[in-house]
């Protein structure tokens, strides 16, 4: 089991410094060493190599290992490689980036130079979420800080490899997040996922190979470089390494976001002394969404025996997502939860793909007819063959990120659903739908016999 | 190669080539689908076209499916059924259901795919359904309903891809999405309906066409564009002798899947207040030309040809809108076999205007190709002028000269008798001592010849109007009267003759299949093709 207490901070080594944002406590701090020493001792193919050593994740909540996702960009195309940290942050319950740009924007631009360095890429993005205005001004004097100390532009510390980072403020869209998607909006068009394949690591932003990754991801490539892969092996569970900042939220004493080591207890983060340090006085605990509003939620006994790391979560059929660890207490009615998070998704599903277009509207008003009274007896069976229409048939995943949470409600505690429907024999003129169904099929039959 | 195995059945097709084409070839029949379309992006976003892939945990949708190798797929298996149902029922939730008052009726996909897949009981009221734009003129020729669309795309793909021009959008997001013009903008393209044509479902119809007529009431006939040059492959659509509109025929060699607005809406122009449906005559002793029946307006041409004297020899005035056979009879009856002179099949210069780099040719006639390969050259009023005597007889076959040309006009008041082909009071109708009524395109079989030298077949769709003939038959009857009787009688005859005796239509001899032949071009139509980039091949 992973020791909080020997954990080193990856991530959150500056949180709390007094101008840990500005260059020169970063710098202060031991900021850029990273990048110096690769730069001057190592080749592009060592930090990848490094990085795809140390295990190191992708934290946007995919989990795919990052060094293997940048040893899929082709080499020596022609075409240049480009490079897009993800800052479009907008999983509900998620707000573990805007910390790291807050505190340490330095870190994630030194992070994002190793990491284009690694995949010989000379133009990176930071597209952040247009709800992050006040970020977007403060990534940019970073950036600037950085130019003028020739940590950015043509010749780095005097190495040769040039990087230019470009700030792009995106416009407030959930699903530009989806890499596809952040790409599709980058270029000036419509934030909508692009249909795959072809992947983003051959044919992406301007149809060039591009690697798309979550700001966590790339501000833990410094300190990889710095302490080597095996230090961050070292930490977290054997497929799950190193650190995570986890985002706490709901009705808990302290909440906030959390460097923790994988492996750690759910309960441990919730309860524990320097974590949230339990709920609020009067309330118990019922129900944790662990890693943002798209995975299946945890009843309150799984919540206490699980761990947070990828292979524990999906041993209980969840996962730890993008970190967004969202606590409900027994104050709270699943159905007004679910309610709020369907409401999201029906808000911002892009409209491409017919299930997902038409599902999430569809999921997100029997809800609101459930909690007006309005409900019939037969809604939760609907809703799980909306559902089954809905998971795995469209282009993204975002049909799949409100269909996950829906069935895991319903499938968790039914009862509270169950208790705002009218029973069948309660309705005069109630038809099942079981017995609906079979009406037109039967005279339908001859026109099918072929 | 790959080998697939389809449904059970095995076949052999292109490695990476499209599922869902091969799933086609298979199945003798198209997959459901509203996005996929043979020459547009993939959008991937309809979710119809799934299918079953052994060994892939998901349905796969088989529009963004490479073949691979050893790939088993099904297609109507019961997940696969399932899966098309619930998509489909998607797809219905907001539709409007107004089947009776929409014009898509009949030829709708989501109609179609309903009685092959829905067949369920629909679980939302009416009174939840979205409400969006309805009614609403988006160009001079297209109609927008927005509720009955099914956001498959198309529309837009088409007018990025293929016209580039970007009327049309789809405007917010979710279900709220909804298909609309660019602000500022019209849909106003000569392109513009064939958004109507791809649109699966009535949420584009032709402001044209809208309430004229019940699809199922309408036959249709297989026949090419006469608007231009580029001979666009398309349908007379057509019901107790009335055409109602023109689609495109798809030929990826020649138009591919579309056509011009221009083209379609020629069909307006069949009948009309200025169509002749009788012979026109001017009397011997001059004054207006007036109605007149087919023996009177012989008997003009033979009291004019017995005082003229015998041996006449008449001049010849081919066109480029005239079929090839009858281009052809023109030139072996009335001038081989009755020793007159072709000037030319068009006036130099007419009939020319811009290309729009797309489908629509400069050259706005739909046979000069086959003009050229018989020979003939272009005229000028010069040389109308030229032959222009007391005593000589004009023959005009389907060609406005006077309405062309001021000095082409002049020239034929020279002539001591006109005989016009035509099919219209035109300004050479007014001028001609007699004016024969004929066919036009859409009512006679034939063949043309386009710019890039493919012949391709026109068959009769509409009955002949009052007592109009096939051309042929009008050449027939001249050549009677110049004491010169043909060997043949039908459109065939002529084609056969034309095949056994012009080298250059040799390749005809196995008859013309539906997307036309492409003859070797001659030298004037290489150069041309070099320059505008040839379609054949």
């Amino acid at each position: 089991m992973a020791d909080s207490a020997r954990c080193p901070k990856i991530l959150t080594a500056n949180f709390g410094v007094t101008d840990s944002h500005t260059l020169a406590v970063y710098r202060s701090r031991g900021g850029f060493t990273a990048l110096a020493r690769a730069l001057s001792s190592m080749k592009p193919q060592q930090v990848l190599e490094e990085v795809k050593a140390s295990g190191l994740r992708g934290r946007g909540g995919a989990g795919f290992p990052a060094g293997v996702k940048w040893g899929f960009v082709p080499q020596g195309t022609g075409k240049p490689v480009y490079f897009l940290v993800n800052a479009d942050e907008s999983e509900p319950g998620t707000f573990k980036d805007r910390h790291i740009m807050d505190f340490d924007p330095h870190l994630m631009i030194e992070g994002t130079i190793l990491s284009c360095y690694a995949v010989n890429c000379h133009d990176a993005f930071v597209y952040i979420r247009g709800e992050y205005g006040w970020l977007v001004d403060r990534v940019q004097v970073a950036a600037d800080e950085a130019y003028a100390a020739a940590l950015l532009g043509p010749n780095i510390l005097g190495s040769g490899f040039g990087l230019e980072l470009i700030v792009h403020k995106g416009a407030g869209a959930y699903i530009c997040g989806e890499e596809t998607g952040l790409i599709n909006s980058l270029e000036g068009k419509k934030g909508q996922p692009r249909i795959k394949p072809p992947f983003p690591a051959v044919v992406g932003f301007l149809n060039c190979p591009t690697v798309v990754n979550n700001v966590e991801t790339v501000a833990a490539v410094p300190w990889i470089i710095n302490h080597g892969a095996p230090a961050y092996r070292a930490i977290g569970t054997e497929k799950s390494t190193g650190t995570k900042l986890m985002s706490l939220s709901g009705p808990v004493c302290r909440p906030g976001n959390y460097e923790i080591p994988l492996g750690l207890p759910l309960r441990e983060l919730i309860f524990g002394p320097e974590y949230g340090r339990g709920l609020l006085p009067g309330i118990e605990l019922k129900a944790v969404i662990p890693g943002g509003s798209s995975v299946p939620v945890l009843t309150a006994q799984e919540a206490m025996e699980v761990n947070l790391d990828y292979e524990s979560l999906a041993a209980k059929g969840s996962m730890l997502g993008s970190g967004g660890c969202i606590v409900i207490g027994d104050d709270a009615n699943m159905v007004d939860v679910l309610r709020v998070i369907l409401q999201f998704y029906h808000h911002e599903s892009c409209g491409q793909c017919t299930p997902c277009r038409e599902g999430t509207g569809w999921l997100d008003a029997l809800l609101e007819r459930m909690l007006d009274g309005q409900g019939r007896p037969d809604d939760l069976q609907l809703i799980e063959r909306i559902c089954a229409g809905m998971i795995g048939t469209t282009i993204c995943v975002l049909s799949d990120a409100a269909v996950m949470p829906a069935r895991s409600f319903i499938a968790k505690f039914r009862s509270e659903f169950e208790a705002l429907l009218p029973k069948g024999d309660e309705l005069e003129d109630y038809v099942p739908l079981a017995v609906q169904a079979e009406l037109p099929r039967s005279w339908a039959e001859p026109a099918s016999a072929d | 190669m790959a080998n697939v195995i389809i449904d059970g059945k095995q076949l052999e097709v292109a490695l990476g080539s499209n599922l869902f084409e091969a799933c086609t070839l298979a199945r003798g029949e198209l997959l459901p689908h509203f996005c996929y379309h043979p020459v547009l992006s993939i959008a991937g976003v309809c979710r119809m076209c799934q299918v079953e892939i052994e060994g892939m945990p998901k349905l796969q949708i088989a529009c963004n499916t490479p073949v691979k190798d050893g790939m088993v797929v099904r297609t109507r298996s019961e997940k696969v059924k399932t899966a098309v149902q619930q998509i489909l029922e998607f797809h219905l939730l907001h539709h409007p259901v107004d089947c009776p008052v929409c014009d898509q009726a009949g030829e709708c996909a989501l109609q179609e795919f309903y009685m092959d897949h829905g067949l369920y009981h629909a679980d939302v009221d009416v009174e939840d359904k979205l409400r969006k734009a309805k009614v609403k003129p988006i160009g001079r020729l297209v109609m927008l309903d927005a509720e009955r669309c099914v956001l498959c795309a198309r529309c837009t793909r088409f007018l990025s891809e293929i016209t580039g021009t970007w009327e049309l959008g789809i405007f917010n997001r979710g279900d709220h999405s909804e298909i609309d013009v660019t602000p500022g903008m019209t849909l106003d393209n000569n392109y513009s309906l064939n958004t109507v044509d791809i649109c699966p479902v009535g949420a584009l119809t032709s402001r044209d066409f809208r309430f004229r007529k019940r699809v199922w009431w309408l036959k249709v006939t297989d026949s090419v564009c006469a608007g231009c040059a580029t001979g666009c492959n398309m349908t007379i659509h057509h019901d107790q002798g009335v055409a109602y509109r023109f689609k495109p025929r798809t030929n990826p060699d020649v138009n591919r899947w579309w056509m011009c607005d221009h083209g379609r809406l020629l069909y307006t122009q069949i009948a009309g207040p200025d169509r002749l449906r009788t012979p026109w005559v001017r009397s011997a002793s001059g004054g207006e030309p007036a109605a007149a029946g087919f023996d009177q307006a012989y008997r003009r041409i033979a009291a004019w040809l017995e005082q003229a004297g015998p041996g006449r020899k008449p001049v010849l005035v081919a066109s480029p809108h005239a079929m090839l056979e009858e281009q052809y009879a023109l030139q072996a009856l009335l001038g081989e076999q009755a020793g007159g002179r072709v000037l030319g099949y068009r006036l130099a210069g007419a009939e020319q205007q811009l290309a729009d780099g797309l489908l629509l040719s400069a050259d706005r006639t739909p046979n000069a190709a086959g003009a050229r390969r018989l020979g003939m050259a272009e005229l000028s009023a010069a040389d109308l002028q030229t032959h222009a005597a007391a005593d000589t007889l004009l023959v005009i076959l389907d060609n406005d000269l006077a309405g062309l040309s001021p000095e082409a006009a002049q020239a034929l008041t020279g002539f001591g008798l006109v005989v016009y082909l035509g099919t219209r009071l035109d300004a050479t109708a007014r001028l001609a001592d007699v004016t024969l009524p004929g066919l036009v395109y859409a009512e006679k079989d034939g063949l043309f010849v386009n710019a890039g030298g493919r012949v391709q077949a026109l068959h009769a769709a509409l009955p002949a109007p009052g007592e109009a003939k096939p051309q042929l038959a009008l050449l027939r009857d001249l050549g009677e009267l110049l004491g010169h009787l043909p060997a043949w009688s039908t459109v065939d005859d002529v084609r056969s003759a034309l095949v056994a005796r012009v080298a250059a239509f040799g390749a005809l001899a196995g008859g013309v299949p539906p997307a036309g032949l492409a003859l070797d071009a001659p030298p004037e139509d290489a150069a041309a093709g070099a320059k505008g980039g040839s379609k054949r091949g």
